[in-house]
């Protein structure tokens, strides 16, 4: 059982949050976040001290490597920053417990997802990511959010069933839905068929991602979903889907020769419309949803080649350690200050220096500027996908980065010049963008130094 | 035993940066404290040298740095403290002002010179050898209001300081070549990268010991105060380079040819700095040519593997030169004067300093029995025939010039003999009576005036003062452009009649170092060289046969001989031994090399102004030919305002962001459709592919 202490300490989390929101007024709610963030922290701990252990497998469908002890600390570490992020936002909520512990729920549907090394797990995970996620979307209950948690969850309806599906198929070709079992056998399988079928499974997971043709979700959820959830919902199963992806891709179609060029295509693809997209976006949150977009485009890159090049893992984890804290000080910034549109963010440097630096570090963060996390993990991503030949692939991401700068600096130079106008403080927020901030820094630095 | 090493290099360090940071506030006692200190330095250096210590300590990765105490490590060592301590004592009744600096500084020298000698690798070697040189400098020039001293130091300074270079390029070749910077390891670099760590040896010990073609840095360094020659010139920083090579030997035989090439250099610089030395009319110039040319014996003995010999010559070497330059410092504070004739009987005013200068004369001239003559034959023990030809040719100079020198201390005093010195020279004075470079204070007592304004270019009847002695009419009017170093000035107190303050403290020093002189050669000599030869770790080395020992006594003997009876070896005689008075004048000179050098310098300098000139106009100045034709391209676009093809970009890419989120209707039916009709369209393609 010591193998699923952090997921364990995350469902105790859970309820012990959704307990403490059922006994304490509403007055006092706040303190289903402090439990929710000590059981967060606890599980943190645990992850890093399961991080020293031997690799393990649990149930045959629950695998504990290196990328599953990333996707933890990655999904725990981010998740504390967006609950703290909805107990400023929620104060006073009638449900405002309710918020954290969908949240915590659909954080260990997610790590559930990069871990599992079974398609029924898998599909499992899928559900328990996305269902919380779904009433996330829609928390607010305004009409902007309820069309937003019905777009998430038809799409996401579509798309799981797709998955499904394409469980179904690789089951009746393998005779099996375990990935070691599967990797054995499908070589005797009619290629096209297993083929068809994982690129069926893939479906849920770009999805998840937030990648084509799975992301029509995206924007939609981030503009009309409360900012938090979409913070939450744009980051944090990123981080599964993804590892997800990398394991789908090294443990069961390793030898399918279309599979690579599937992914390629799905990556430019998809950091091509997010990066266009976003150009004359006037909505901040908006534009941090197809920014989403184009960096999932990004993060696609060493998935791509990770069957063939070995420092591809190491690319795709660093860079999603670096993403969430990048994103979510993004996210934080718009929370604490409270505003949608990009004209409203003039003058911010006079009113608020830290947070107009926080949104600096963060948006030139999501660019790539040296020395923010990102760039460690682009550069890593990049040099990934040259030596696993797709020189193409990371040219039209260097093309698509250069194109951000764009609509990132048409997000930061109003901050310069002209007259912020009045505010409300709300300094947990606030907080969050500058810790966030600074983390993505750190990672950049420590990244380089420890390269 | 670690800790003793440690303390042995900490001690001086510390000492010497505790007094020149915090000695001024009681200058009085400073000179007590660096005596202690000195004291202190030997005795760890005893102990270090009986017990042989190594310790390692990390200092860069993967390159740890060492320290040892092992066979002539441990010698140069306790040489190195003794003369420190010696020279230390004379100077605590010789300096009389801005005392913290000189003995902190002289105490910083020594730490840097016992680090120097005690490094295992070339990191902390070329540590101890940069903050030595440094030292150096601030020691050459302690005068600093005298500008010509202060320029004497930076030439000094910067001769070593070019050929240090090598140094750095033997550690970085020594890196690339082997990963790893221990001397002992350096003979078994690979090939290339071996003859370029020897090469860049030999160079940084050639300059750092004044041997050929180095040695006029050292005439240069004479403006520094005595203790100081005393102290730089016999066992520290000149013995620095010789112990270098003598360490090395292996690496320079392993090469081929730079054993060969040291062997000779060092003979030339005996033979020729031995004819430099007969040249001169200064005493302290005579002891600096004859400094290079001794260790040019040490410096054969390094290329020709005798090993053991050369550091009995070091050793004995460092002990005689230091004596001398004490009693040249003594004469000079007293007669106000450096030049041979002005110290005529000088040796005879006080009998222990004219008995200790003689011993040393005596040893200097390679006479039986004391130390050189014993150490010589040592050092030319493993040379080949025409090596050692050259080496006894060059002892017999080193009889003559020692002898001369001897000879004219030694002369019967004239009557009355300071004011007949200031007579003289006071003779000369009314042909330059405005002596524009007279460099002292009122304070300067007529002697160095008058020397000077006979050496000022518009003197021209100086020779005719000088006609009771063979002094060529033209070296006069050199002496003002190129005499190698401005004399010693004299302080207050020569001013004062010749009293002699702390004449104790500085007389002191001087029998220890006469015996020491004497006694050293033992080390060469039958009985102890076996001994000696072990403790340098060498015991399969030669020794000279008797017949050796006997043939070199009997030349420096006739040579002293007739040089002692009056055989003319002055300037006019060294022209007829060398054929023309313009080859005298050459040797008088130091052979030109610091004429040559500069010429060097100025060529280099020429040629960097050419490059400078050429990256002004051609590489610079197409850059910024470039620049402005940009501007001007720029300026023509920016004309043609908004510019077209930013225009154009711009338009394409907003076209595609509009194209790009066509598919985002907002409407979920379209999402619906879109999205099955690109998932079937990926499964058809990638199952028909398959």
């Amino acid at each position: 059982m010591t193998e699923l202490l952090p997921e364990l300490l995350l469902l105790a989390g859970a309820v012990a949050a959704l307990g403490t929101g059922l006994a304490v007024p509403r007055g006092r709610q706040w303190t289903g976040a402090a439990v929710a963030v000590a059981f967060l922290l606890a599980a943190l701990g645990a992850a890093g001290w399961a991080a020293g252990r031997p690799d393990a497998t649990a149930f045959d469908a629950f695998t504990v490597d290196t990328a599953t002890h990333v996707t933890r600390l990655v999904v725990l570490g981010a998740t504390v920053p967006v609950v703290a992020l909805a107990a400023a936002a929620f104060h006073g909520h009638p449900r405002e417990t309710e918020f954290t512990v969908l949240a915590l729920l659909s954080s260990l549907g997610t790590i559930l997802l990069g871990a599992s090394s079974d398609l029924l797990v898998l599909t499992a995970a899928f559900l328990l990511a996305s269902i919380p996620a779904y009433a996330l979307a829609g928390f607010a209950k305004d009409a902007a959010g309820t069309e937003a948690a019905l777009k998430y969850y038809l799409t996401g309806a579509l798309f799981g069933i797709v998955t499904l599906a394409g469980t179904t198929v690789l089951y009746g070709l393998g005779g099996s839905t375990s990935y070691a079992a599967l990797h054995r056998a499908l070589p005797a399988a009619p290629p096209g068929a297993v083929a068809a079928g994982a690129v069926a499974v893939a479906a849920g997971l770009l999805f998840k991602a937030g990648a084509a043709p799975g992301h029509f979700w995206v924007p939609d959820v981030a503009e009309g979903a409360s900012p938090v959830a979409a913070a939450y919902v744009t980051t944090i199963p990123k981080a599964g889907a993804l590892v997800a992806l990398f394991r789908l891709t090294t443990e069961v179609v390793p030898d399918v020769p279309q599979w690579p060029p599937f992914l390629a295509a799905v990556a430019a693809a998809t950091m091509t419309l997010g990066n266009l997209a976003a150009f004359r976006q006037a909505n901040a949150r908006r534009l941090l949803g197809y920014s989403t977009v184009g960096q999932a485009g990004f993060l696609l890159l060493p998935v791509v080649v990770a069957a063939s090049v070995p420092a591809a893992r190491a690319a795709l984890l660093f860079y999603l350690a670096a993403y969430a804290v990048t994103n979510l000080a993004a996210f934080a910034v718009v929370v604490a200050t409270g505003r949608d549109a990009l004209a409203d963010y003039a003058g911010l440097f006079r009113a608020s220096p830290a947070l107009a630096l926080c949104l600096a570090v963060a948006l030139l963060g999501l660019v790539g500027t040296p020395p923010t996390g990102v760039f460690v993990g682009k550069f890593l991503a990049f040099a990934a996908a040259m030596r696993g030949g797709y020189g193409w692939l990371a040219a039209l991401a260097v093309v698509n980065t250069v194109a951000s700068v764009f609509y990132y600096l048409r997000w930061l130079a109003p901050t310069l010049a002209g007259r912020f106008g009045p505010s409300r403080g709300r300094s947990l927020p606030g907080a969050t963008a500058c810790a966030a901030a600074v983390a993505a820094v750190a990672l950049g630095v420590l990244g380089g130094i420890v390269r | 035993m670690t800790a003793v090493l440690a303390a042995l290099v900490l001690l001086p360090l510390g000492g010497g940066a505790l007094l020149l940071v915090a000695g001024r506030a009681r200058p009085a006692l400073v000179p007590a404290l660096a005596v202690g200190a000195a004291a202190g330095t030997l005795a760890l250096a005893c102990l270090a040298a009986a017990g042989r210590p190594a310790a390692r300590f990390p200092l860069f990765a993967g390159l740890p740095g060492g320290l040892r105490a092992d066979g002539s490590a441990g010698v140069l060592a306790v040489t190195t403290a003794l003369v420190t301590l010696l020279v230390l004592v004379y100077a605590a009744g010789d300096i009389g002002g801005a005392r913290p600096r000189f003995f902190g500084f002289t105490l910083l020298f020594a730490g840097a010179m016992l680090v120097t000698v005690l490094a295992a690798d070339l990191a902390v070697l070329l540590m101890g050898w940069e903050v030595m040189g440094a030292a150096s400098y601030a020691l050459i020039g302690f005068r600093w209001d005298d500008g010509a001293r202060v320029r004497s130091a930076a030439t000094a300074f910067l001769t070593t300081r070019a050929a240090d270079l090598g140094l750095y390029v033997a550690a970085g070749c020594a890196y690339a070549g082997a990963r790893t910077l221990d001397l002992d390891a350096l003979a078994a670099a690979p090939a290339p990268w071996r003859d370029a760590v020897a090469a860049g040896i030999v160079l940084a010990a050639l300059g750092k010991s004044a041997q050929l073609p180095f040695s006029f840095w050292l005439s240069r360094a004479m403006a520094g105060p005595s203790p100081v020659s005393a102290l730089l010139h016999s066992a520290t920083m000149v013995a620095a380079g010789a112990y270098l090579l003598l360490r090395t030997a292996p690496l320079l035989h392993a090469t081929g040819w730079a054993a060969p090439l040291v062997a000779w250099a060092g003979a030339l610089t005996a033979l020729l700095l031995g004819g430099v030395a007969l040249a001169q009319r200064e005493l302290k110039q005579i002891l600096a040519a004859s400094t290079c040319a001794q260790l040019g014996f040490t410096v054969l003995a390094a290329g020709t593997g005798a090993v053991a010999g050369g550091t009995a010559q070091l050793v004995a070497h460092a002990a005689v030169k230091s004596l001398l330059f004490l009693c040249a410092g003594i004469w000079l504070g007293a007669l106000g004067t450096g030049a041979l004739d002005g110290l005529r009987g000088a040796a005879r005013r006080n009998r222990v300093v004219g008995a200790c200068f003689c011993a040393g004369a005596w040893s200097l001239a390679g006479l039986p029995p004391f130390a050189l003559w014993a150490t010589k034959d040592a050092a030319l023990a493993a040379a080949p025939w025409q090596l050692a030809a050259v080496g006894v040719a060059a002892s017999a100079l080193a009889a003559a010039y020692a002898t001369r020198a001897a000879r004219a201390l030694l002369a019967p005093l004239p009557p009355a003999a300071p004011a007949a010195s200031a007579a003289r020279d006071a003779r000369a004075v009314p042909a330059a009576p405005a002596a524009p470079a007279a460099p002292a204070a009122p304070a300067a007592p007529a002697a160095s005036a008058a020397r000077d304004a006979r050496a000022a270019p518009a003197a021209p009847a100086a020779p005719a003062a000088h006609d009771t002695r063979d002094v060529p009419a033209a070296r006069d009017a050199r002496a003002a452009c190129d005499a190698p170093a401005a004399p010693d000035v004299p302080d207050a107190r020569a001013a004062r009649g010749g009293a002699v303050r702390g004449g104790a403290l500085r007389v002191l020093p001087l029998p220890v170092l006469a015996v020491a002189s004497a006694g050293a050669g033992l080390s060469a000599l039958p009985p102890v060289a076996g001994e000696w030869r072990r403790v340098l770790g060498v015991p399969g080395e030669r020794g000279p046969e008797w017949w050796e020992f006997f043939g070199t006594a009997l030349i420096a003997g006739v040579v002293a001989v007739l040089v002692g009876i009056g055989v003319p070896v002055r300037g006019a005689a060294v022209a007829r031994v060398f054929g023309s008075q313009a080859v005298a004048r050459v040797f008088e000179g130091w052979l030109g090399l610091e004429r040559g050098a500069f010429a060097v310098v100025r060529g280099v300098r020429a040629a960097a102004g050419g490059l400078a000139r050429f990256d002004d106009r051609v590489v610079d100045g197409g850059v910024r030919a470039a620049a402005a034709g940009a501007r001007r391209a720029a300026a023509l676009a920016a004309r043609a305002d908004p510019d077209p093809v930013v225009e154009a970009v711009a338009r394409a890419f907003r076209a595609l962001g509009g194209l790009a989120r066509r598919p985002q209707t907002g409407q979920l039916h379209l999402y619906y459709a879109q999205a099955a009709v690109v998932l079937l369209a990926v499964v058809l393609a990638v199952a028909l592919a398959g």
